[in-house]
């Protein structure tokens, strides 16, 4: 069972689930065996808005911490979206080609964006942000989102 | 002995500043304007939230093509909480998915993709009065 942090701000309430690492961004990364699953965070999706189309890297691409992995149109914008790890894509969700809000839905189960087969976790973990410190840091970002309003 | 005429509401979002707002007005007005003006007719969010007799009354007696803007889909409930049904409840963002070359931009004014993804949403809008119209679909 997964637990999450939580940080509820005017109407909205951002989960963050505490089994993974994430990418200051807002893109989660899940490891297990060498394989990375990577996603949206809770945050991310609900800043970004209804997704209409989310375009992921081929399987067989290879990519290094930082490039694009996956860009996604929404209502509001379209966001280019960081490989949070390096390594080569092995799987994409089949569900986004014609359930994009998925994504909105589940963003940290049904809702995941790719696997990537990675020779570099620990090197590439070092880099990300633990789950206290990405809530801290998604934290200070709502509330700066809420300052502009 | 008459016969009443049945004349499909259509209420668009009311979300002012939202690209997707402007395109379901935009095809609302196309629709009850130039492709069925016989057979359908404009109901604004805003009366029915505020009750007004009229809007109320044309939702209650004739059938409710809702196009919502976003997820919360307040023309759809509106229409419900007004006391009148909803024969189809369309959302800007699904007719999207299915004209993905219709990238809608802008707000007060819709860009070309904007023009074309509301018309394209106006289409299937009137394809579905004329359903309902016909009893097919309604009821």
């Amino acid at each position: 069972m997964v637990e999450y942090l939580e940080f509820t701000l005017d109407k909205f309430t951002f989960k963050v689930a505490t089994d993974r690492y994430y990418h200051p961004d807002g893109v989660w990364a899940k490891e297990m065996d060498g394989r990375v699953t990577i996603g949206l965070s809770d945050f991310l999706q609900q800043r970004s808005g209804d997704i209409a189309f989310a375009e992921v890297a081929d399987v067989g691409t290879t990519l290094a911490a930082g490039d694009e992995v996956a860009n996604i149109e929404t209502i509001k914008v379209d966001v280019s979206l960081p490989a949070p790890v390096s390594g080569t894509v092995v799987e994409v969700n089949p569900r986004l080609e014609l359930e994009a809000e998925v994504i909105n839905q589940s963003p940290y189960e049904d809702g995941w964006l790719a696997v990537i087969e990675t020779a570099n976790w620990e090197a590439d973990r070092a880099n990300l942000l633990d789950p206290p410190a990405y809530f801290a840091h998604m934290q200070a970002e709502a509330e700066e989102e809420v300052k502009k309003l | 002995m008459t016969t009443e005429t049945v004349r499909v509401v259509v209420v668009p979002c009311s979300g002012i500043g939202k690209t997707y707002g402007t395109v379901s007005r935009e095809a609302a007005y196309e629709v009850v304007d130039d492709l069925r003006p016989e057979t359908s007719q404009l109901v604004p969010l805003s009366l029915l939230v505020l009750g007004e007799e009229g809007a109320c009354t044309a939702v209650s007696h004739n059938p409710a093509i809702t196009i919502d803007g976003c997820k919360l889909a307040c023309a759809t409930k509106m229409v419900q909480e007004s006391g009148g049904q909803v024969a189809h409840d369309l959302a800007v963002l699904d007719v999207y998915r299915r004209h993905r070359q219709f990238k809608p931009q802008g707000i007060a004014e819709l860009n070309e993709g904007g023009q074309q993804l509301a018309h394209a949403l106006a289409e299937e809008v009137a394809a579905l009065i004329d359903e309902v119209a016909e009893g097919a679909d309604w009821m």
